[in-house]
């Protein structure tokens, strides 16, 4: 019985396993695996902060996208528009700047007078839609009673549609660049691109939201059991409502991001943003079933197949091969962090 | 019970063994897939393509040019793209070829707004770019452009599908989404010679993203509410391909003309069987030879060259003269 601990040993990784999100250690060593190994490989090719700087920002938006997705997949849930609703966002806030920052003719010729005006108002303007197409999810699942996957299925393609309606299919041209070279591509403190500022302050709240609030511990609750949650006294229905509107939110904040980093709404992209997100929270250890999850994991989550596509790239992988290897990679992760949990969860 | 107590911190060699398996796999994936030049020669070049997207004909074939162009100039090429036809995709591709630091970096350029700025990041880091197919707004920042002129091509198609229906009868535009810098010419040069011919409708513009699959049921949903469509141009591989399956679907294959831009082997099978009747086949071959011989020539002389816009040409093939050889060799490869 060389397994058994002495209580010490026992309360010493009870503590451990008490720290918010230390429950996904085991990705995060894979994820560090991959860093040790491709620097091996690639020497200060891959192993340099400029080149790690680069994978963020190009992570950012979808980083976003899997911190809103967390809480609802936590809640048994699913949130399949949020692809969409970063393009909406993006297309609204676009178009907001365009048609606020000054007249037709003075933007058709790169002027933007108002822009100090336009630009804020523009990406409020993404910000609420973003919110307001959360609120219509939560409304989907928790009035009309849609299982979340149908629900946010739908809205998938009323909101994609509405962005192409409202901007004809085009990418929105004419967005003043000051918001690329203002919040896009510009670095705070010299070094830090404003989009990973963006992204590391929404980890921080999302972290202290989940593990250290009431809302968090709801969150879990419902996700646990619904029926219990609500015996106990949890507005459900109004938690739920809050969680969509979470997600909403943070997707219509990387469309604004989007927009900043490209200065263009794009409308045929983000196609398959919803599954990476999915995938990068389920890598990350969160539950589909519910319950279960945390945010450091969707980070790591995000971050493995984004450092394993750089990683490919700088070694020159053929792009096939690295969807093969993306996929191995991740079952694998997934496969040996679940076989840790079920056996920690048959003491 | 020893199972029952194991879920502290330890690995089991079980999963440790795991780990490690992928761990090597990875690496080997790595080494291998990387192919040769690793660090070879001082002399030797090194060049990154980036396409826009993988498994496109018309981007294999550029390769197979491209790569002929660096064996012969002693370079070393590789190649990489995004599986979808986007910034968002290709953005990442583009910042990790940077950071492998090669000397120049042929990209086509997935959005004419939103790649400006990577580009613009690679040019500030002493990386020669050259722009291949599709374009930026901004192009003088890179040091010269390669590619169709696409504008003179839909001008060709339009001519030859106003041919393929007696000149009159309706006709539509299946293009693969807005802001691509070629498929948009193309469109521009096709409505421009269809407006010559009064008897032409023009029942304007459907976007497949570049799937052919899209392609397909808006051609067969058009035919559906428009059953007397005579004409459709799909503008690149995907789109041409789609229009012909859909065409082959409802059996009207003999009463709607398709006029395609690109030839990959589908398109070449299409055009056999009857489901196409022409195809205005770009020289991407050409294209990517060209890129590379420009790129290096500037890396050994530093000169700029002369001609910093270089348009190759076009050759329309239909079901008489696919197997003449002056035709033949521009058909696309999907393999080189």
């Amino acid at each position: 019985m060389a397994d058994t601990k002495t209580p010490q040993e026992e309360s010493r990784v009870g503590r451990l396993r008490a720290i918010p999100g230390f429950g996904s250690a085991f990705i995060f060593v894979i994820l560090a695996g991959l860093v040790v190994g491709f620097s091996i490989m690639e020497g200060t090719a891959f192993l340099s902060a400029e080149n790690f700087l680069t994978v963020a920002v190009d992570a950012s938006e979808l980083l976003l996208l899997a911190v809103g997705v967390t809480f609802v997949i936590i809640t048994a849930g699913i949130d399949l528009s949020v692809g969409s609703v970063l393009v909406l966002s993006s297309v609204i806030a676009a178009q907001t700047m365009v048609a606020l920052s000054g007249t037709p003719e003075q933007v058709h010729s790169y002027k933007f007078p108002n822009q100090e005006v336009g630009i804020p108002l523009g990406i409020a303007a993404g910000l609420l839609i973003g919110l307001a197409c959360g609120l219509i999810n939560g409304l989907l699942v928790t009035k009309l009673k849609l299982t979340p996957f149908i629900a946010t299925l739908g809205t998938l393609g009323i909101f994609l549609g509405t962005a192409e309606i409202l901007s004809g299919g085009t990418n929105v041209p004419y967005v003043p660049t000051a918001v690329q070279s203002v919040i896009g591509t510009r670095n705070l403190l010299g070094f830090l691109p404003v989009p990973i500022a963006i992204g590391m302050v929404v980890v921080i709240l999302a972290i202290l939201a989940l593990h250290l609030t009431q809302f968090g511990r709801y969150t879990y609750a419902i996700g646990s059991n619904a029926e219990a949650a609500r015996r106990v006294g949890i507005d459900v229905e109004r938690h739920l409502l809050k969680v969509y509107t979470l997600s909403g939110f943070l997707a219509g904040l990387a469309g604004v991001i989007d927009l900043a980093r490209f200065n263009t709404a794009s409308v045929g992209a983000h196609t398959l943003d919803n599954l990476a997100a999915i995938s990068a929270v389920v890598i990350g250890g969160t539950s589909l079933f519910g319950g279960i999850g945390t945010i450091v994991g969707s980070v790591v989550g995000t971050f493995i197949p984004a450092v394993l596509r750089n990683g490919f790239v700088i070694a020159g992988v053929q792009p096939f091969w690295q969807e093969i290897a993306i996929g191995i990679v991740l079952i694998l992760a997934v496969f040996i962090d679940q076989r840790r949990r079920s056996a920690e969860e048959r003491m | 019970m020893s199972k029952a107590t194991k879920g502290g911190r330890r690995i089991s060699r079980r999963e440790f063994l795991g780990v490690a398996t992928a761990g090597a796999g990875v690496a080997f994936l790595g080494a291998c897939g990387g192919g040769g030049g690793q660090g070879g020669g001082g002399e030797s070049y090194r060049l990154y393509l980036i396409v826009g997207v993988t498994g496109d004909e018309f981007y294999t074939t550029m390769e197979c040019g491209a790569q002929a162009a660096a064996k012969e100039l002693g370079a070393d090429l590789k190649v990489q793209g995004p599986e979808e036809f986007s910034a968002a995709e290709q953005t990442p591709i583009l910042n990790a070829a940077i950071q492998a630091n090669p000397d120049a970096i042929l990209i086509a350029a997935t959005d004419v707004t939103a790649m400006i700025a990577p580009i613009q990041s690679a040019v500030n880091q002493d990386i020669t770019v050259v722009l291949v197919d599709t374009t930026i707004k901004k192009e003088e920042i890179a040091l010269a452009k390669v590619s169709s002129d696409n504008v003179l091509g839909g001008r060709q198609a339009g001519e030859a599908l106003a041919k393929q229906i007696g000149e009159e009868g309706k006709v539509m535009v299946i293009s693969v989404k807005p802001g691509i810098s070629t498929t948009d010419q193309r469109k521009q040069g096709f409505e421009e010679a269809i407006e010559k011919y009064p008897n032409i409708q023009y029942l304007g513009t459907e976007y497949c993203n570049d799937d052919p699959t899209q392609a397909a049921s808006i051609t067969t949903s058009t035919l559906r509410s428009n059953p007397d469509l005579k004409g459709i141009f799909g503008a690149n591989v995907f789109s041409g391909q789609g229009a012909g399956t859909g065409v082959r679907q409802t059996g009207k294959k003999d009463e709607v003309s398709v006029v395609a831009f690109d030839a990959s082997p589908t398109q070449v099978e299409d055009l056999r069987r009857g489901n196409v009747d022409a195809l205005i086949a770009q020289h991407p071959n050409d294209i990517g030879n060209t890129g590379v011989r420009i790129a290096v020539e500037y890396l050994k002389s530093e000169e700029e060259p002369a001609k910093k816009q270089i348009t190759t040409g076009f050759t329309t093939a239909t079901r008489e003269n696919l197997d003449k050889p002056e035709v033949k060799k521009y058909l696309y490869k999907a393999e080189c």
